[in-house]
């Protein structure tokens, strides 16, 4: 349990008629993390009429929101920006007393290596590794899930230990598979859709990372912590088939 | 209601007014590119303005009426005939089944909507019917549609659209006098936009340059953006831009200086520091652009942007009702 005791630090500033972005800092952190999940979760239980979606990034969340119905609203400011903007100022001034609870760790098994993961020998080059070291220290830390981008529910993993680093593939691949786990420079992911990339492939989970026909399609959101767990091809075989 | 494509033209897509509220899993709102179109068309035909719509882009495409049906067809890509016969923009049409309907590029703009009695009737996928291409997920199978595709209409018709069936339908084509005003594109396309978070990051000459010089449309553009070409921005600092949310209508500065437009089938965040946000109140207009087309940028506020924005949709607001009060009874 982490509680966010102090009021966040923020500048707002409009990226559209319908939404402004509340930023939070400028560097990559945890703790901003937990500071931008904690705001989030406070917006939801206290939303403003009109309020349509946020979209957590690593320094920021921005808020959307319906402009005619906010320029309806009776809300204080002249125009909608004005309106949200300073309702999301005042809840800087209440106290956020939101505890976010460490999410539950989400185990993702992975098939590395051989067909799953082509670029497995490539990564161990690179760093003078043996590619049972690389699957090791893959699977030896807890990631957080610092946003959502790039594609649904591709999620950007924050802590990879930098032994493994390895830079994006002169050309990319025109065809990565749902399920790839790849390596990019000091960040590492899974991609959850058939679609090209330019990561270096390391292996495959055979879990469903998106799913369009359920109400919680992507598997992984932001704040979420998420671990690594080397399963061989008939355990992959029975998850898939499974699933 | 029942039609089957005959030819799909460059790219035919189902779409709504898009997919909101999955944002956050990095799922784009895609839907149809000139909203204001799409409106127009669903609106003639007495449809709730988010109902699914065809978006033709270009003509050289075609589809034939395998039952009677109750259609509108609104945008700057084609025009629609059946044979020599012309069939009027922006009313609604009673065609009876088993005519080929060709629609025909005209040169002003790009998109073409369709919209049937009811909506097309295609599975609600995350909420939309909209088509997102790069996933391959909702509108007509997940991708565009291809000869001899078959689209039913829901079947859902409102009050409104019943009565304008009743008064249409019968054994030959049929349209009323009436139909909604559409303002032709300007010739010279000046698209107002609003400074955005990264606009001081580049020098006063590149500045003058984006608000004084045309830029146009690249071949490398599609519902997901714009490659514009015209001067190059440069930038005061190599400061780097951690990912954070973007939206269609963002302009982005990529790395040699160049533009880029997102438009709507766009990535939820970007990383490219943002020169400038179109106002929503001209997406239509650069929905209709195409590769070639010359385009001229003009800064306005943000509370501009907001008046025009809300000033437009009051307008469509108000022709829609308008439209249901005549065909009220």
């Amino acid at each position: 349990m982490s509680t966010i005791a102090e009021q966040p630090q923020f500048t707002i500033y409009p990226i559209s008629e319908k939404a402004v972005t509340v930023e939070f800092g400028n560097k990559i952190s945890p703790d901003l993390l937990y500071t931008i999940t904690a705001f989030g979760n406070l917006l939801k239980e206290n939303p403003f009429a009109g309020m349509t979606g946020m979209v957590p990034a690593y320094c920021t969340l921005t808020v959307f929101f319906d402009a005619l119905a906010v320029a309806k609203a009776d809300m204080p400011g002249n125009t909608a920006i004005e309106k949200v903007s300073t309702y999301l100022d005042g809840l800087k001034q209440h106290p956020v007393q939101t505890t976010i609870r460490e999410s539950d760790t989400i185990t993702i098994p992975v098939c590395y290596g051989e067909d799953f993961g082509p670029d497995l020998q490539e990564v161990a080059r690179i760093n003078d590794l043996t590619t049972d070291e690389v699957i090791r220290l893959h699977g030896s830390v807890t990631y957080l899930v610092h946003m959502i981008g790039f594609m649904p529910g591709f999620a950007y993993l924050g802590g990879m230990p930098q032994a493994i680093m390895a830079p994006r593939k002169a050309k990319p691949r025109a065809n990565v598979p749902a399920g790839a786990v790849g390596i990019a420079g000091l960040q590492t992911g899974i991609y959850p859709l058939l679609s090209p990339g330019g990561w270096q492939i390391i292996g495959q989970t055979p879990l469903k990372m998106f799913d369009v026909t359920i109400t919680q399609p992507s598997l992984l959101k932001a704040g979420d912590r998420v671990r690594f767990e080397p399963i061989n091809l008939s355990e992959f075989k029975k998850i898939a088939k499974a699933r | 209601m029942k039609i089957q494509i005959t030819k799909p033209g460059l790219l035919s897509t189902v779409q709504d007014l898009g997919r909101h509220g999955y944002q956050h899993l990095a799922v784009p709102v895609s839907g149809a590119m000139d909203t204001l179109s799409a409106r127009t068309a669903n609106m003639c035909v007495g449809n709730d303005a988010n109902d699914a719509v065809i978006e033709f882009t270009y003509g050289d495409a075609g589809f034939k009426t395998e039952t009677g049906a109750l259609i509108a067809a609104s945008g700057y890509g084609a025009r629609l005939s059946v044979g020599a016969r012309p069939i009027p923009l922006n009313k609604p049409v009673y065609l009876p089944a088993g005519l080929n309907v060709s629609l025909n590029t005209v040169n002003q703009g790009c998109r073409t909507y369709l919209s049937v009695a009811g909506g097309w009737d295609v599975p609600e996928v995350l909420g939309s019917r909209s088509t997102f291409l790069a996933a391959g997920f909702g509108g007509f199978e997940g991708r565009k549609l291809a000869a001899n595709d078959v689209l039913n209409n829901t079947g859902q018709l409102s009050a409104t659209a019943k009565n304008i069936l009743d008064e249409l339908s019968g054994a030959n084509i049929c349209y009323p006098k009436w139909s909604i005003p559409q303002r032709d594109l300007p010739k010279i396309k000046t698209i107002r936009v609003i400074p955005a978070r990264e606009f001081n990051w580049f020098n006063g000459l590149s500045i003058t340059n984006f608000l004084t010089e045309p830029y146009s449309l690249s071949q490398k553009s599609n519902r997901m953006g714009y490659q514009l070409n015209g001067p190059l921005m440069q930038r005061l600092n190599q400061q780097e831009l951690l990912s954070t949310a973007v939206i269609p209508g963002t302009i982005q500065v990529t790395g040699d200086g160049s533009l880029i437009m997102l438009m709507a089938d766009c990535q939820v965040t970007g990383g490219y520091p943002r020169i400038a946000q179109v106002a929503l109140a001209d997406m239509p207009l650069c929905a209709q652009l195409k590769p070639g087309d010359t385009i001229y940028f003009k800064e306005i506020s943000w509370n501009e942007a907001e008046m025009l924005y809300i000033e437009q949709e009051k307008d469509i607001q108000k022709l829609a009702a308008s439209i249901g009060h005549k065909y009220a009874f």
